[in-house]
């Protein structure tokens, strides 16, 4: 039907130029074609890769070896991976980075939003210092805090006064204390990142409805009151979104581990992206790696799909007040 | 060449069903309004008239032939939109000028044919600023330029009123019923406002639930609704309905309900006794201060040419009545009323379709 | 009672304004703790080497030089000196420069030619379903290392291998910029298609209706009556893909060596380095790839804060 109709348009024009555009023009090509691109890169692009990964994962194979003479080898690796304790551990360690980092943006974050929302005069030049540390390439701010961190860097300096007091030796090496140096990459992600959660509080206090606070106010509601039974509420999608991106995004700590310890002292600060980057690309444990990105992929999964729930249910939420 | 035609119209969203089999025809040069409460299916109609929806089942004919495959913008049609849709990003002259642009009218064919619309619409001063800088009558007044200077043979009018204040939306009214007689084209325009229906339409379509409930001029409509529910629609104050039976007495009908007794007029058809009705009249029908029936005045609306008195009878309905503003109530007067027999309008209990 | 008023009223304004106070110094010190390190990293770079590393450290170089960058910049693979030293292998910073620019540029405009498009068909035509627009994030939080695994494989051998046998000769997607803009593309589309999705959305459906009505194509108005609308949507989001992709590490270290190098990758090797490092030469490159990005995101932020409500924002 859609074909006869565009055909029928364009007989009066000729010419294969605006027969094209014609065709173009069709709704079903705006439905299809944008579609069909996307999710054509997207199976390309990861699900290929995905499928010969899973293959991988039950091949018996060492990347320092020719491909064929490669073999299956069942659940081998699965099992090897399930008995890793690296794993297990770097994984743990990962949830113990990410939990730790996310708590402190979220509540950093949260009272810098407040405050810039609660001032009036230099909001602006506020906004633009503390959008800053997202801007910054993570890997420069790795090799920042590792210049930071170091036995005669700016942060013994401030501190030596006060260890002086207590005979310490004040040059102290941080990244090469187990609990200091996971620490030191737990504060590197809290610079650069609180202003994500910033950004994100900031732009749902900036949504809310003034009526409404001040219909609370007027209502004789106090200040706290207001705050938290009709600001905290009505900022609910904004906290939920932040802690779903944020945690997801700390979840894949990278960068700050391999410009700042390396994963050591001994494998203190290994989480798991570097875990298993350094068996595949320092042990050539391809088959391994790739059990074991297909069970941490699994492991995501469900932590991305409980992630996904919540912010679509807090768009749901969003579309029902409005309508 | 400009009469439309909908035969047996269907359009459905999914498992919603938006029009459910709607059949009219509008003449040529005639002005008429498609008036429903909102999701009516009102809106839904005019855009299958316009192509921008098309329809699940039923044939859609302008002129003479049968547009259903044929892009809105073929099919010769001007269209005003609820938030009048103007270009923000363009001047009011770019405006206008779209339309002749699409058609790749010369440059000073284009000039001049914007401002003689812009002139028709008295907006020739606005043609340098931009739409967010107009106000609402003029925003208004430029939706009507750029429909106008593509000389369509139809206009669709969505709501166009709407955004508009009290005051200025009556001017608005007056001014496209004069602009209606001087461009002499069809014009269809939906609104859920019935005042505006009744103060412009050649004929009204009333609508409900994606159907057609009634069809015909102003008058008719008010004085002979089909339905309940369109005689429930037009006016203000809303009808007065009471639910009750007919009973025959001494070779007269009676309306009776709890607390109240109404002698039917002479030409009700006796098939009707001993049926469960609902009775309507409206405010200007119901006669105060003569009648037989007993009533509690609950409030008054002085409105100044006339006054609403609102009472009650005993039950629970609470009725009211137009009244003289020299009729002076207060709250807790007892009055007495009673219906003009002739313009007393019979539904059925269970449909809502007019019996008499 | 008049001066008790007064005296209330003294001491409330005194309260506000002491909160007042408390609040822009909490904020200085956050913004000052926020500015150290890259404080630190810009007056590294103008520190000669013997001022790398002093005990107490210096806050301002003492005899401040261009020495970094002019290292930095001038050096090819022939010259020996610290950096080839330290890198151990080919360092070309201008190699690197092209590489991040042609990457992340081709790769952003391609995103959002595709990614606006799409956002187009699921903002006007719901293409994909109620759901799509969430479940497209899905993608974006995959952990990157989970896809560098695969993706090594797939592009250092299974398409090589592939094209051998169809086509006829080994194309290579490792270690080549084409093969880096695919994978930028595809990861960076998901962000795409949100923001767009957030500028489309404003723009109402009725004004192409209106187009439509007066005779204009889908085509046409397209091209002048959304394009004009979402065009400063379209800069943001390109600049903020831009910035994605710059800043991208893991993956580009993945997949590319020795031919094609990323800037964070470049950085990457200096720290790496064996023989002790070099605090300077790298200070430089940090400042070199941070400046712009920074400048580009202050310019973009305040379009950040409407695309980072991911539709928490209504009006």
């Amino acid at each position: 039907m859609t074909e006869s109709t565009t055909l029928a348009a364009s007989v009066h024009r000729n010419g294969l130029l605006s027969r094209l555009s014609a065709w173009f023009s069709q709704e079903r090509v705006f439905r299809w074609i944008p579609f069909v691109m996307v999710e054509g890169m997207f199976i390309l692009i990861l699900i290929i890769p995905f499928a010969l990964t899973i293959y991988i994962s039950f091949l018996r194979w060492r990347a320092n070896r020719p491909f064929e003479q490669a073999y299956l080898s069942g659940l081998r690796n699965y099992e090897s991976v399930i008995a890793d304790s690296g794993f297990w551990d770097s994984l743990g360690r990962t949830f113990y980075f990410a939990g730790a980092a996310v708590v402190f943006e979220l509540i950093i974050g949260f009272f810098l939003a407040l405050m810039v929302h609660q001032i009036t005069r230099g909001r602006r030049f506020y906004i633009t210092i503390l959008l800053i540390p997202m801007m910054v390439v993570p890997v420069v701010a790795g090799y920042n805090f590792s210049m930071i961190y170091l036995d005669s860097g700016p942060l013994n300096q401030i501190l030596a006064p006060g260890l002086n007091l207590f005979d310490i030796n004040p040059r102290i090496r941080w990244l090469s204390n187990p609990i200091a140096a996971q620490w030191a990459i737990i504060l590197a992600d809290i610079w650069q990142w609180t202003s994500l959660t910033f950004l994100i509080f900031l732009s749902g206090f900036s949504a809310l409805p003034p009526q409404l606070i001040n219909a609370a106010r007027v209502m004789g509601a106090s200040r706290r009151q207001t705050f938290f039974w009709v600001e905290l509420p009505l900022l609910k999608p904004a906290i939920v979104i932040a802690v779903v991106i944020r945690s997801m995004e700390a979840l894949k700590m990278f960068d700050p581990v391999v410009l700042l310890t390396f994963g050591g002292p001994g494998t203190s600060t290994q989480t798991v992206a570097y875990y298993l980057w350094e068996q595949v690309w320092q042990f050539n444990k391809y088959s391994f790696g790739a059990a074991a990105s297909i069970m941490l992929l699994i492991i995501f999964s469900v932590l991305i799909f409980f992630g996904i729930y919540l912010i679509g249910r807090q768009g749901k939420a969003i579309e029902r007040g409005e309508a | 060449m400009a009469q439309i035609g909908l035969k047996e119209v269907v359009k459905k969203f999914g498992d919603f069903v938006a029009v459910n089999g709607v059949s009219l025809d509008v003449h040529d040069g005639e002005f008429l309004i498609l008036v429903g409460p909102s999701g009516c299916g009102k809106t839904t109609t005019l855009n299958m008239i316009s192509g921008l929806e098309s329809p699940t089942s039923g044939e859609i004919i302008i002129g003479n032939r049968v547009v259903n495959d044929i892009e809105p913008g073929e099919r010769g049609l001007g269209m005003v939109f609820q938030d009048l849709a103007l270009f923000p990003h363009m001047t009011v002259f770019e405006n206008i000028a779209f339309g002749l642009r699409v058609k790749k009218t010369l440059e000073p064919d284009i000039d001049r044919q914007v401002r003689a619309a812009a002139e028709a619409m008295h907006i020739l001063p606005l043609l340098g600023k931009r739409p967010a800088q107009c106000s609402g009558g003029e925003s208004q007044r430029v939706a009507l330029a750029r429909t106008i200077v593509n000389d369509p043979s139809v206009f669709l009018m969505d709501e166009p009123l709407s955004s508009l204040d009290a005051k200025l939306r009556v001017d608005m009214r007056t001014e496209l019923k004069a602009l209606h007689e001087r461009l002499n084209a069809t014009f269809v325009y939906v609104t859920h406002d019935q005042a505006e229906a009744m103060t412009m339409a050649d004929r009204i379509v009333v609508m409900n639930g994606g159907l057609v409930e009634q069809i015909g001029g102003p008058l008719d409509i008010y004085d002979k609704p089909a339905s309940r529910f369109v005689a429930g629609f037009f006016g203000t104050p809303t009808m007065n309905f009471l639910q009750g039976e007919i009973v025959a007495a001494n070779g007269a009908l009676t309306f009776q309900c709890e607390h109240i007794e109404h002698f039917l007029a002479e030409n009700t058809p006796d098939s009707l006794a001993g049926k469960q009705v609902i009775l309507g009249v409206r405010s200007e029908h119901v006669v105060v201060n003569s009648g037989g029936q007993q009533g509690q005045v609950k409030l008054i609306e002085p409105l100044g040419d006339v006054s609403l008195v609102f009472f009650e009878s005993g039950g629970q309905e609470q009725l009211v009545a137009k009244v003289a503003p020299e009729l002076r109530f207060s709250s807790g007067d007892q009055l007495t009323f009673g219906f003009q027999a002739a313009k007393c309008h019979l539904f059925d209990f269970d449909s809502g379709t007019r019996l008499n | 009672m008049s001066t008790d008023a007064k005296q209330a009223l003294q001491i409330a304004n005194r309260r506000r304004w002491r909160r007042t106070v408390v609040r822009h110094s909490i904020l200085i010190g956050w913004g000052l703790i926020i500015m150290f390190p890259i404080f630190w990293m810009i007056q590294t770079s103008f520190k000669d080497a013997h001022e790398w590393v002093t005990w107490p450290p210096h806050w301002v170089p003492q005899d401040p030089t261009l020495k970094n960058y002019e290292q930095i910049f001038t050096f090819d693979v022939q010259q020996s000196g610290v950096a080839r030293e330290a890198t151990e292998q080919p360092f070309n910073i201008w190699g690197a420069v092209a590489d991040s620019l042609i990457i992340c540029t081709t790769s952003a405009l391609i995103a959002l030619f595709m990614g606006a498009f799409l956002a187009y068909g699921i903002s006007r035509f719901n293409v994909g379903g109620g759901k799509f627009r969430h479940s497209v994030l899905i993608i974006r939080m995959i952990p990157p290392i989970v896809i560098a695994i695969p993706l090594l494989m797939y592009y250092a051998i299974m398409v090589p291998l592939a094209s051998e046998t169809v086509l006829g000769f080994r194309l290579s997607l490792f270690d080549t910029q084409f093969g880096m803009s695919l994978l930028y593309i595809t990861i960076t589309l998901p962000f795409v298609i949100w923001m767009m999705l957030s500028f489309i959305d404003e723009v109402p459906y009725t004004l192409e209706h209106a187009a439509r009505i007066m005779g204009a194509g889908r085509l046409y108005t397209l091209r002048r009556v959304v394009l004009p609308l979402v065009a400063s949507g379209m800069v943001v989001t390109f600049l903020f893909v831009f910035i994605l992709n710059w800043a991208e590490f893991l993956l580009s270290l993945t997949l590319t060596h020795p031919d094609v190098s990323t800037l964070p990758v470049l950085l990457n090797k200096f720290q790496s380095a064996s023989e002790g490092r070099l605090y300077g030469p790298q200070a430089a490159i940090g400042t070199v790839i941070t400046i712009p990005v920074v400048v580009l995101g202050v310019l973009i932020q305040k379009h950040l804060i409407k695309g980072f409500s991911f539709g928490t924002i209504r009006k």
